[in-house]
């Protein structure tokens, strides 16, 4: 059974595996085994388990979707993070999303000023006049 | 002399910002290739979620969703996709140029519609102006988005169509044609009218989990925002496009202003010289 996770970014993970389990904090837990029926899914916020023998990985997913068709599963995902733990990853990925709210919202500030200070410059300087 | 050291600086000056034009069309061109690489490399994921999208549609057929259906148009939502920095030739002028020409020949009142923008430029120019905007600060486009970036914006839009405030959404941008050509273009956002319900082979068996009406509210708007993040990649790849090109004129300008006004500081320079010989000529006949 095959698992492709894809997020805008690009491929994030694509392997072989056992067993999956898809949770999600809308609709709950459900697994996923091989010739397991057609089935599509979304995830709001949740995380997908990856078993493959003795190995366990979470991905935390923020907006996806699951399609399971002829043992492939293909998850796209506007935003994802691997991890060893789900709580790792979740940790992680809100690290992350935050961070960048955050910096956006300086940015603008920054920028505001910036242009504020620059069109003063330009008015003082007469600059454009030549 | 004074004449000629003015020339001289004018010269230096031009040269010196020729340097930055040319250096910025060549950061231009380098992230031109970069975001032209990742909007293709997103295509197939938008294709793919179009097609879950169908499939869910295919296999329920009397499922009706209040995203998909057409309705009366009251109140309609621009969303205006400029940018962050100007210098861009005329990307920016072109988009909101077409933004007031539709708002004057569609609305006559500023109550019927509403704007969401994305970029500094948009949004400073739509405050100026006093149209009604739903994000009340600015939304960067920075030349490396991200889903978070805008996500906020996307939502209320969708959350108000839902609500019934909006009934229809337009999202304004300039599509990349090729790095010469980027043309304005308007598309429909909502409600979705491009999903085909294919009836036939392709339908399969599908399970849903926990049934199609829940996928299908959590599917929209992920397809939504996936079709306004290829939007906003198109609209970024036209901006580098565009300033890449409006670097170039410049720079080809300012190396056509420096050749004419090397032209006159050496003519001027000859006038000088010739002057000063005729003088130490009239002199020299004066002394003999």
């Amino acid at each position: 059974m095959q698992i492709i996770i894809v997020t805008p970014d690009g491929e994030l993970y694509n392997e072989e595996v056992d067993q999956v389990v898809v949770s999600s904090k809308t609709n709950g837990d459900y697994g996923i085994l091989k010739d397991h029926m057609p089935i599509i899914s979304t995830i709001d916020t949740g995380y997908i388990k990856l078993e493959r023998a003795e190995l366990v990985y979470y991905v935390v997913i923020i907006n996806g979707v699951v399609q399971n068709h002829n043992n492939v599963i293909s998850v796209i995902a506007q935003d994802a993070f691997i991890g060893n733990t789900k709580e790792q990853a979740f940790a992680n990925l809100n690290e992350i999303r935050e961070a960048r709210v955050e910096e956006n919202k300086k940015r603008n500030l920054e920028l505001a000023k910036a242009e504020r200070e620059l069109k003063k410059q330009i008015k003082q300087t007469g600059a454009g006049n030549v | 002399m004074a004449a000629l050291r003015e020339i001289k600086n004018r010269i230096e000056a031009t040269r010196k910002t020729s340097q930055i034009t040319k250096a910025m069309n060549m950061v231009s061109a380098s992230k031109l290739r970069k975001t032209e690489r990742k909007y293709r490399s997103f295509q197939p994921i938008k294709q793919k979620v179009k097609s879950i999208l169908e499939d869910v549609l295919a296999s329920n057929l009397e499922l009706r969703h209040p995203l998909l259906a057409p309705r009366d148009i009251k109140k309609t939502g621009y969303i205006l996709v400029t940018s962050d920095r100007g210098l861009a030739g005329p990307y920016n002028n072109n988009i909101i140029k077409h933004f007031e020409q539709v708002v004057k020949e569609r609305h006559t009142s500023k109550t019927e519609y509403i704007v969401g923008t994305i970029g500094y430029k948009g949004f400073t120019h739509c405050r100026r102006k006093r149209h009604e905007l739903i994000n009340s600060e600015s939304i960067g486009s920075r030349d490396e988005f991200h889903f978070i970036d805008f996500q906020a914006m996307s939502r209320a839009f969708i959350d108000l169509y839902l609500q019934g405030g909006l009934d229809k959404i337009i999202i304004i941008y300039s599509h990349f044609v090729n790095t010469l050509i980027q043309e304005v273009r308007e598309e429909v956002f909502l409600p979705v009218t491009d999903l085909t319900r294919s009836t036939g082979e392709r339908c399969f068996e599908f399970l849903f989990e926990p049934d199609p009406e829940s996928v299908m509210d959590e599917l929209l708007p992920i397809y939504l925002e996936n079709t306004l993040y290829g939007i906003i990649l198109d609209a970024k790849t036209s901006e580098h496009a565009s300033r890449m090109t409006a670097m170039r004129n410049a720079t080809d300008n300012a190396s056509e202003v420096i050749r004419k006004q090397t032209l006159t500081f050496n003519r001027a320079r000859q006038a000088e010289i010739t002057k000063e010989l005729t003088d130490i000529i009239g002199g020299a006949n004066a002394v003999t």
